[in-house]
């Protein structure tokens, strides 16, 4: 009985998916058939439909993505971009280090990697073009630092896991085990995945050194001071402060994540329309155009894929896996390896976002059931994930920047493998190692 | 009467642009009461939920007219572009499938199942009024996905993919410092450029 269950569940999710049928449709239908087939009435589809969307932590999900839209289009993304790159120096790879810091910065205000890609990347491909830079290079390096936009909190990704791990109880049998397990929170998941993405960071520009030593990128030979730093970081000054606005509200306990994105909206308004005068009545149709069929988009893949997760749990297969692998290994290691490759493998082929709200409630029981902590599971999980955006065959930011740099997604994927590579290094350094991601969250006194 | 048609095919979306406005303005008037005034305002945050549900059925509305849920496609590469929306549009069949069938569900949960004492805690509203969103934009949603199947097998139409970056009009809005614009660089290589 159980295997029939499986298999009509997957099976049709898995040919639905094949056939390109929408994510969301995909979990839906194969839902309803095996409800059909197990005799249940799908009445509960309905409320399902209004309860797993109308809870209020969700609300951050819009705020953020208009944040974002709205910071971009009031020009503080471009002023912190300019504020990047007057740290490009007389230092080896200097140019390309300064692309990774302006995405890095740039994560700190956007959770979107394709949007950080497209942003740094005009700026900076041209500008390490002109410096003598191989385009593939200078493509290759900023589609790798574009994953940074996801994993830097406010990370979307990171809200995403929140909301769908948020109602999951740990399995009575794991409290059992490993003693009561830690709840989750958006703020706790921000908090968390501040070392971890400075630690990706540093595993890029490290490999951003090699390469350009081994290529002869030197510095800058043109007049470049500290004084000139100062004064883009002067002009960026109210840039720079956003970021610190909505990670300082956060971080300090004075908002929660919904509020902190809400006074960034309004933040962003008053900057935008009186400081830097850039933003008009159009660009603010615009990004809340846009915030409406992404929010609408997502939110509907977490309706059907919380009846899809349902399904799952009711009929215990998170269970099930659970206890295959650890009758493979009782190695954490081990099990950390097979959950990573498994979660670089989806990432090739499917939306981050989907990806997360469909995996979450196969993956976080499993998790549990073997010790790991939650918080920590998501940090490793969304940066995992953020690898699949320099990937091919999906790989958004490789298409954005082979767009700007005019040069074959084939080419650049092959030079974004070194950087692909050392980013897996330190996502499995991230998973081995709990207290990089836990500590901090402990220091703020989660 | 023209223009009629142009509010009615783009009302789902003007409508979740107000509601986001709304309880984006709400959220904050929140805030600035509890701060400043030390006042929490209790009917904000059940009013504001109800306004996110609305928002995103209608959200998910726009999203389908735009063709923007996410589909995996890496399989189709090597097939032509005619036989992908084909094959696409069987795929939405099993869409409107479910939305029919969820339609019907939601219009029996609505109209049969709830009775008017079941109400919001701090409101008071009837939760029959605020679920009512659930089979309205089911079936504008099925609307909007024969209209988009009508344009692109029968008007032959390529609907633009709307996540699609468009990088001309970046470089336009970062662009204007001269050394740095790709075209420049361009030239100077000998590159052809488009």
């Amino acid at each position: 009985m159980e295997n029939e269950i499986v298999l009509i569940l997957f099976g049709s999710f898995l040919f639905l998916l094949l056939i390109g049928a929408p994510i969301t449709v995909a979990l839906g239908v194969s839902s309803l058939i095996s409800f059909l087939y197990l005799g249940e009435n799908p009445i509960k589809f309905v409320q399902i439909a209004f309860r797993s969307v109308g809870n209020f932590p969700l609300m951050a999900l819009p705020a953020f993505i208009l944040a974002g839209a709205l910071m971009e289009a009031a020009g503080i993304s471009k002023r912190l971009i300019n504020v990047a790159e007057s740290l490009a120096g007389p230092f080896t790879g200097g140019m390309s280090a300064a692309a990774v810091m302006a995405c890095l910065f740039f994560g700190a205000i956007s959770g979107s990697g394709p949007a950080t890609t497209a942003a740094v990347g005009m700026l900076m491909i041209p500008a390490m073009i002109n410096r003598g830079y191989d385009r593939g290079f200078a493509s290759a390096i900023t589609a790798s630092s574009g994953s940074l936009g996801i994993v830097i909190p406010p990370s979307i990704p990171m809200v995403i896991f929140g909301i769908a791990a948020l109602g999951m109880e740990p399995p009575a049998e794991a409290v059992e085990k490993f003693g009561s397990f830690q709840s989750v929170s958006i703020s706790k998941l921000f908090i968390a995945g501040f070392i971890p993405a400075f630690i990706i960071a540093t595993s890029l520009l490290i490999m951003n050194y090699i390469l350009t030593k081994r290529r002869g990128y030197l510095g800058s030979e043109g007049p470049w001071s500290i004084g000139y730093v100062f004064q883009e970081m002067y002009k960026g000054f109210w840039a720079l402060m956003a970021p610190v606005v909505i990670l300082g509200g956060i971080y300090s306990g004075f908002f929660t994540p919904t509020e902190a994105a809400i006074v960034a909206i309004f933040y962003t308004l008053i900057i935008g329309i009186f400081v830097y005068k850039e933003l008009n009545f159009e660009s603010l149709n615009r990004s809340l155009e846009t915030t409406t069929w992404l929010t609408g988009r997502v939110l509907m893949i977490l309706f059907t894929a919380t009846v899809f997760g349902r399904l799952l749990v009711e009929n215990e297969i998170p269970a099930i896996i659970a206890a295959s692998m650890l009758e493979l290994t009782n190695n954490i290691y081990l099990i950390w390896t097979m959950l990573i490759l498994f979660l670089l493998f989806v990432g090739m082929f499917m939306e981050t976002l989907a990806t997360i709200l469909i995996l979450v409630p196969v993956m976080l029981p499993v998790a549990y059931s073997v010790g790991i902590d939650p918080i920590h599971f998501g940090v490793v999980m969304v940066c995992a994930l953020g690898i699949g955006f320099q990937t091919p065959p999906l790989g958004e930011n490789l298409f954005i920047a082979s767009g700007i740099s005019k040069i074959s997604i084939e080419e650049i994927s092959l030079r974004a493998l070194p950087f692909a590579a050392i980013n897996t290094i330190a996502i499995f350094i991230i998973a081995f190692v709990p207290g990089l991601s836990l500590w901090l969250p402990r220091v703020f006194g989660y | 009467m023209r223009h009629v048609w142009n509010i009615l095919n783009d009302i789902e979306s003007i409508i979740c642009r107000l509601l986001l406005l709304g309880f984006v303005c709400l959220l904050f008037a929140q805030i600035v009461s509890r701060e400043l005034f030390s006042y929490s305002i209790s009917w904000i945050e059940e009013l504001s939920v109800f306004m996110f549900v609305w928002f995103v059925y209608f959200g998910a509305c726009t999203a389908a007219k735009l063709s923007a849920h996410n589909r995996v496609t890496f399989q189709f590469k090597m097939l032509s572009p005619k036989t992908v929306k084909i094959i696409e549009a069987f795929a939405d069949c099993f869409w409107l499938f479910f939305n029919v069938y969820f339609i019907w569900l939601a219009y029996d949960f609505v109209f049969n199942r709830m009775n008017k004492f079941w109400k919001s805690q701090t409101l008071g509203i009837e939760m029959k009024y605020i679920y009512m969103v659930l089979p309205i934009a089911f079936v504008l949603m099925t609307i909007r996905i024969l209209q988009v199947n009508y344009d692109r097998l029968i008007r032959g139409a390529d609907i633009e993919d709307p996540e699609k970056i468009d990088l001309d009009k970046i470089e336009e809005e970062f662009g204007g410092s001269g050394d740095k614009s790709l075209s420049n660089v361009g030239e100077d290589s000998g590159d052809t450029r488009r």
